[in-house]
């Protein structure tokens, strides 16, 4: 089978799937659309999978397959083919979006049972899919972007689901509209970049870097990465533009954990990733980078200390690991941030599918204070999420541990780090630990504050083998990127094969140096037992003494209020932001246009009336008169010949 | 030669006192009368200037015909009080008298301006019988012109008919026949 | 024209005449002249008198001027083409002096009176 044939499988087969459901939209089956949807993205999995093989089969310079489909774009300079490329970047990507797409669908037939529109949900969940692929495999910054444009149009589609309720749609709104700021900026960057470099692919623009960094804050090297960095925060939730992501809970959950933790909000991510030559030298904006992915990790994991919505607490947690990527990315540790994307879809994913799991059985209750010892009723959700609570405090050898380690290492060592960065990255992860153990205990373990109406039960097999599935690769998915430091004290030497594999496309940060082995171990160390008495204390704090939380809540008085308000941040934007337009706007309403281009109109209708009027005195029905006009009319025209 | 002067002077003057008599006067009978003068002078003129035939026919068809219709017409409708003879309005009035005046002036600047001293006429001393006008005339009405010929007697049909028509109707704008 | 000059220079062949010493004559001038002012007092007419039958003689006055222009074109540049179109204008003339007087009985016998300033249904 030809490449093409391969790559226009993979990148049709969930389209083919959207059309289908789509036409069949008004069906109420969930098992027919949802064994459509989920096989077109099998299908693709398949594909991946087939890639994948290819790849690795080949020689390590060797690994990029690129197919052009038909010429795009061709206006004067600017040539853009529909062209994708599968390398050793994008076969990790499609592999995970494929891969933990596939599971969601899987789980969307069992959660979307009895819901009128599943054929539509399912129609939409495909569409994303497609969108995803595109802007995973586009080969230059335009195609990525029309995969951009349209996941965040399916984002919309989904949050606002359930249309009929206002707040769900507002919440659609929300998320649609933050990401279009976003992208108005990171088309601005488009510009900017190729202006300078003349071409928009990835490959050639990878190649066209200067060989020293741009210090300038002005140049545009600097100023074009900037902009693309903010459409990032846009898509990825970063300060500031993060506001959306919380309110997007109000999706069904299946797409809480495919569009807004394992896939959609990577994009920027990715982006960054890809284009990591570029960004390399661009210091400037880096450093941007690394403080924003700091303090969002920091501020995001805050916030999550003082929910009771289950699904926001893991939205928090979302919106802070992918700070922990963006603080990656601005260190320089291109392949750490790509690591922790994989492994945190894995987790967050996991626990968003298990958090449904609860909320279909707690028959859509999703207040924590209402749940509790959940643990006898849901024994697999239970165990899966314990996996997923494992992984993302980071304790060994679970999936999360590598990643999060890896990141804070880079944070502490690259040349482009700072020590500062490394205590965000600390705080952050004591914080999660502490929020996510305060969930597991009041979801899962002690007494049960359930509602003694509602009887919870396990969810059937459709929705629990995605879970059991996800939980295995929160165990495993970590070992495909041991450090050195431990993979040379492990029985049989593993080494980092997600290093090795990512050697060719990732650039060195200039003036890396070799680690110092025990620092590393040091601060391995630190982060590990630190995080491990956080939970502790959150146990202590959740399961035993529950009043002690409640009595440190009143102690801290406004400040804990603040923490809970989200730091006022939407209402901060409304005031600051989006009053003063909408007020600006009903100015410029009346005072513009009612007052002066209405009346402009009235006034030409005025004229021409008054015009009007005036000749219609002419015809006064005096037939004299009018031979007095006809006789003027011969004297002028006479006068006039006379005069020539 | 100096009858022609005299000639043409006294008809012309003959002429214009009658035509504006017809614009002046009050009674319509007597624009009527004063009508029928101004064509009988220029019948006379016409005569001066060698065209003896359609003298005749002025004299029969305008000045016997047309005027006599008009002045059955207005003892038909027996107007008896005219208190005023011309249009309110004193600044129309003005500005229709300016018109016509410049317009006079006009036409005469524009005469003098254009002929230049045809005294001499080509014709004038040349003895004309009065048959040789009229058989000239005949020829050219019947080879050169005899399309508008005829197409003035299917005219003349459709006036007459039209005349009798309008006339058996009860009158009005929107009267019924 | 009777040849009254010859017959007086035959009758008093002493006499020496005006005309031989003032070369005045008339012209296709005084003709046009006549004729424009002829023309503009049955515009006038037109203009001023409020009667309708006086209208219509005033329009008639108008004919009979362009008449005598046509006339006088035609004797002094020797075309006989003038007298033709004389022919038709007269008839056209008397035809439409007909129609309008039809008309204006029939107004008459509706309205009872033919001043025009009772007839300004027609306007804007």
């Amino acid at each position: 089978m030809s490449q093409q044939f391969l790559m226009a499988t993979l990148i049709l087969a969930p389209l083919i799937g959207f059309l289908i459901n789509g036409i069949r939209y008004k069906k109420h089956s969930a098992e027919v659309a949802g064994a459509i949807a989920t096989g077109a993205a099998t299908i693709s999995f398949i594909v991946s999978v087939l890639f994948m093989v290819q790849l690795v089969g080949s020689e390590p310079e060797n690994r990029r397959i690129a197919v052009s489909f038909f010429d795009w774009i061709n206006v004067g300079a600017l040539k853009i083919p529909a062209g994708f490329v599968v390398d050793q970047i994008s076969g990790i990507m499609i592999l995970v979006v494929t891969g933990v797409g596939s599971l969601i669908h899987l789980f969307s037939i069992g959660y979307m049972h009895h819901d009128k529109g599943v054929a539509k949900y399912f129609a939409f969940l495909n569409l994303f899919l497609f969108n995803m692929l595109l802007l995973v495999l586009g080969d230059s910054l335009p195609v990525m972007f029309v995969g951009w444009e349209g996941v965040g149009l399916c984002s919309y589609l989904l949050i606002g689901f359930w249309f009929t309720d206002q707040a769900k749609a507002a919440a659609g709104m929300k998320a649609f509209v933050t990401n279009r700021i976003g992208d108005a900026a990171f088309i601005l960057g488009m510009f900017v970049l190729f202006l300078t470099f003349g071409t928009l692919h990835f490959h050639e623009l990878n190649h066209l870097m200067p060989a020293s960094p741009a210090l300038s804050w002005l140049s545009p090297l600097t100023l074009g990465t900037l902009l693309l960095f903010i459409g990032a925060t846009g898509k990825s939730a970063q300060i500031p533009l993060y506001v959306w992501l919380p309110d997007a809970m109000a999706g069904p959950t299946p797409v809480s954990a495919l569009i807004h933790a394992a896939t959609m909000v990577t994009a920027g991510v990715y982006m960054i990733v890809r284009m990591n030559p570029v960004f390399l030298m661009a210091p400037n904006t880096m450093e941007v980078i690394a403080i924003i992915g700091g303090l969002t990790a920091v501020m995001a994991a805050s916030i999550g200390l003082t929910q009771w919505d289950i699904k926001k607490v893991l939205a928090y947690s979302t919106v802070s690991q992918l700070g922990y990527m963006f603080l990656a990315c601005g260190v320089g540790a291109f392949g750490a941030a790509l690591f922790h994307l994989m492994t945190h879809a894995f987790f967050k994913a996991l626990m968003f599918l298990g958090s449904g799991s609860v909320i279909h059985s707690m028959h859509e209750e999703q207040d924590i204070r209402k749940m509790g010892g959940l643990k006898k009723y849901m024994p697999i959700t239970h165990i899966t999420f314990l996996l997923g609570w494992l992984a993302i405090i980071g304790m060994p050898p679970f999936a999360g541990f590598f990643s999060k380690d890896d990141i804070l290492w880079m944070a502490f060592h690259s040349p482009r780090g700072h020590i500062l960065l490394w205590v965000m990255g600390f705080a952050g992860a004591l914080m999660t630990a502490f929020y996510m153990t305060r969930l597991m205990a009041l979801t899962f373990w002690g007494q049960s504050r359930v509602d003694k109406k509602i009887h919870p039960h396990e969810s059937p097999a459709l929705m629990t083998i995605p879970l059991v599935v996800l939980g295995l690769l929160s165990v495993i998915g970590g070992w495909i990127g041991i450090p050195h430091v431990i993979g040379s004290i492990l029985p049989g030497e593993p080494s980092n094969i997600l290093e090795a594999w990512l050697e060719p496309v990732l650039q060195q940060v200039p003036g890396l140096e070799h680690g110092d082995p025990s620092q590393e171990w040091m601060l391995m160390g630190v982060s590990v037992l630190f995080a491990a008495l956080s939970a502790a204390v959150a146990y202590n704090f959740y399961v035993k003494n529950p009043e002690r939380p409640k009595a440190l809540a009143n102690a801290l008085g406004g400040f804990y209020r603040l923490v809970a308000d989200k730091y006022r941040v939407d209402e901060g934007y409304f005031a600051l932001l989006i009053q003063p337009l909408v007020k600006g706007s009903q100015g410029l309403w009346f005072y513009v246009d009612v007052n002066v281009i209405d009346k402009a109109t009235f006034v030409v209708a005025d004229v021409v009336r008054g015009g009007g009027n005036f000749v219609k005195t002419l015809q006064n029905g005096n037939i004299q008169r009018y031979a007095l006009y006809v006789a003027m009319g011969i004297v002028i025209s006479l006068t006039y010949i006379l005069l020539r | 030669m100096i009858t022609d002067v005299f000639l043409f002077w006294f008809l012309a003057i003959v002429t214009l006192a009658a035509g504006i008599t017809v614009v002046t006067v009050t009674n319509p009978i007597y624009s009527a009368l004063a009508l029928a003068m101004t064509m009988i002078g220029v019948s006379a003129l016409f005569v001066t200037l060698g065209a003896y035939f359609l003298a005749g026919v002025q004299i029969i068809v305008y000045a016997g015909a047309v005027t006599v219709l008009f002045v059955m017409v207005v003892m038909l409708f027996d107007l008896k009080y005219e208190v005023v003879a011309f249009s309110r309005g004193k600044v129309s009035g003005a500005l229709k008298l300016a018109s016509g005046a410049t317009l006079g002036g006009l036409l005469i600047g524009s005469i003098f301006l254009t002929v230049n001293g045809v005294t001499k006429a080509v014709s004038v001393g040349t003895s004309e019988k009065a048959g040789d006008t009229t058989k000239e005339l005949s020829r050219l009405l019947f080879t050169k012109y005899v399309f508008g010929f005829e197409a003035l007697g299917v005219l003349l049909l459709i006036i007459a008919v039209g005349a009798v028509a309008l006339a058996r109707s009860k009158g009005g704008t929107h009267a019924e026949h | 024209m009777p040849n009254i000059d010859s017959a007086v220079s035959s009758a008093a062949p002493n006499m020496v005449l005006l005309t031989d010493t003032i070369p005045v004559g008339i012209g296709l001038t005084h003709y046009l002249v006549l004729s424009a002012i002829l023309f503009v007092l049955g515009m006038i007419g037109v203009l001023l008198r409020r009667n309708a039958i006086v209208m219509l003689m005033s329009i008639e006055l108008m004919l009979n001027a362009v008449n005598l222009s046509f006339v006088a074109f035609s004797h002094f540049l020797g075309l006989i083409d003038g007298q033709i179109m004389v022919f038709f204008v007269m008839t056209i003339a008397a035809a439409e002096a007909a129609v309008g007087l039809a008309i204006l009985v029939s107004i008459f016998k509706r309205y009872r009176e033919v001043n025009i300033r009772f007839f300004e249904h027609l306007r804007g």
